[in-house]
């Protein structure tokens, strides 16, 4: 396997330029779907080659309990800089494992807690909470998906903006949007150069709803209009895996993309521009990525699978 | 939360006093007047024990939820919040939780910046008025 063992770990830096790019050339929809898939692709790769490197080096520990053919110089010889390699690759695992751990524990607790808030009220799709505090989100609960939004928050703004308040958490939930965030934020855990991902998605997904929004009330100034209204008047979202109106993302490049043309839906980018370029380096990086880390798996078991004694 | 009353953090169980507190408060709400402990406990049915009825009504009370007033050896009890403003201390309870732990949040509630802002107000202040109504 060798130094391919290491690309995996590296390779997610050939999404940076596409994550940059995206958001003002691609439709949020794309984009969001296509820094998913290359954001878990590459988390995924990245966290195998940490465990293929993780048995060689716990092979070397005194007193572990895999067997004694897995410390032969023959398996150490697979892996570059195996001494050090290997060890460090151990505390890296396990961190990687804990954060994405908390991570998800994190999500489904505050899900459950905010199901568990609105316990005792009607069944209805929109909970409207006697608050001055404004805020809103869309709080997804499988068959029963919810808007809850504070009596400050519709206050400030008129009925046509509430509409697009409401086509935008709709949006968010029809389209389960924190599937997506939940899974960049779970990468970007798994492997520190997916940051870039994670806050492009973050992004991109209210993007989304925001054009999905434009489209359901017939008027992108009334969105800009009712993004703007809220971001003023809210504070931030407690969470970036609940998504709500006006808090994800720079608010103003929301509102400015809204003022602007509507992005085009159904169209590649020609690779001879700088985000066709951007996005087929990026699908290049993942698929080497895919690649290396299949290699480096499939090496590794033939090369233990020789070296146990049977 | 008083976990000696609740028998530990024991989720189901949990979850069971979330939906008695939203029984409790709406048996309040269907009461003529003040009531006693008791008084609820027969209007809430499903054999729950008076001690557990005193637990949540002072669990209530403590969440502003309801009043109490002293009438001559027992407490009578009024609701303050209804269901919807109980579900709001709860939801605002798990926000402020979220926002005291997460540092992600600083990033957030930073999200609009002074100078967002001031770029806000101007995009607002140049999109073209379309027929409030």
């Amino acid at each position: 396997m060798g130094v391919f063992v290491f690309l995996p770990l590296v390779l997610p830096l050939t999404a940076w330029p596409v994550a940059r790019l995206a958001e003002q050339h691609l439709h949020p929809r794309t984009a969001t779907w296509l820094l998913t898939g290359v954001a878990a692709v590459l988390a995924v790769c990245s966290t195998l080659c940490l465990a293929l490197l993780m048995v060689v080096g716990t092979a070397q520990l005194p007193g572990n309990p895999l067997p004694d053919g897995w410390s032969d110089p023959e398996v150490r010889e697979a892996v570059p800089y195996d001494e050090v390699a290997g060890k460090a690759a151990i505390p890296a695992l396990l961190a990687v494992i804990t954060s994405c751990w908390s991570a998800a524990w994190r999500h489904r607790r505050v899900r459950k807690a905010s199901g568990r808030a609105l316990r005792g009220l009607p069944t209805r799709s929109v909970a409207v909470l006697p608050d001055g505090m404004p805020y809103a989100y869309a709080l997804p609960g499988g068959r029963r998906d919810r808007i809850v939004v504070s009596t400050g928050m519709l206050a400030a703004l008129s009925s046509r903006e509430r509409r697009a308040l409401f086509a935008h958490e709709r949006a968010h939930l029809a389209g389960q949007h924190h599937r997506f965030l939940l899974a960049v934020q779970l990468a970007a855990r798994a492997n520190p150069f997916l940051r870039p991902l994670r806050s492009a998605v973050t992004y991109t997904a209210e993007r989304w709803a925001d054009e999905d929004a434009a489209r359901a009330v017939g008027s992108r100034r009334t969105v800009a209009v009712a993004i703007g209204r809220a971001a003023l008047i809210s504070r931030g979202s407690p969470l970036a895996t609940l998504a709500s109106l006006a808090a994800a993302g720079p608010v103003p490049r929301r509102v400015a993309a809204l003022l602007g043309p509507a992005p085009h839906a159904h169209r590649w980018p020609s690779l001879f521009t700088a985000v066709g370029l951007a996005t087929w380096g990026a699908a290049a990086g993942t698929t080497v990525s895919a690649l290396s880390s299949a290699n480096s798996a499939v090496t590794l078991f033939f090369i233990l699978h020789a070296a146990t004694p049977l | 939360m008083d976990v000696q009353n609740t028998g530990g953090a024991d989720p189901s169980r949990r979850r069971a006093q979330g939906e008695l507190e939203a029984q409790v408060l709406s048996a309040l709400g269907r009461a003529p007047g003040p009531v006693t402990a008791g008084w609820v406990q027969e209007h809430i049915g499903g054999g729950i024990a008076y001690t557990t009825v005193m637990t949540i009504l002072t669990r209530l009370q403590a969440k502003g939820a309801v009043a109490r007033e002293r009438v001559g050896r027992s407490f009578q009890w009024t609701p303050v919040a209804d269901e919807a403003g109980l579900a709001a201390w709860r939801m605002r309870r798990v926000l402020d939780a979220e926002s005291d732990r997460q540092a992600v949040l600083a990033s957030f509630v930073t999200t609009l910046s002074p100078r967002d802002e001031q770029l806000l107000r101007e995009l607002l202040a140049q999109a073209p008025e379309d027929g409030e109504d």
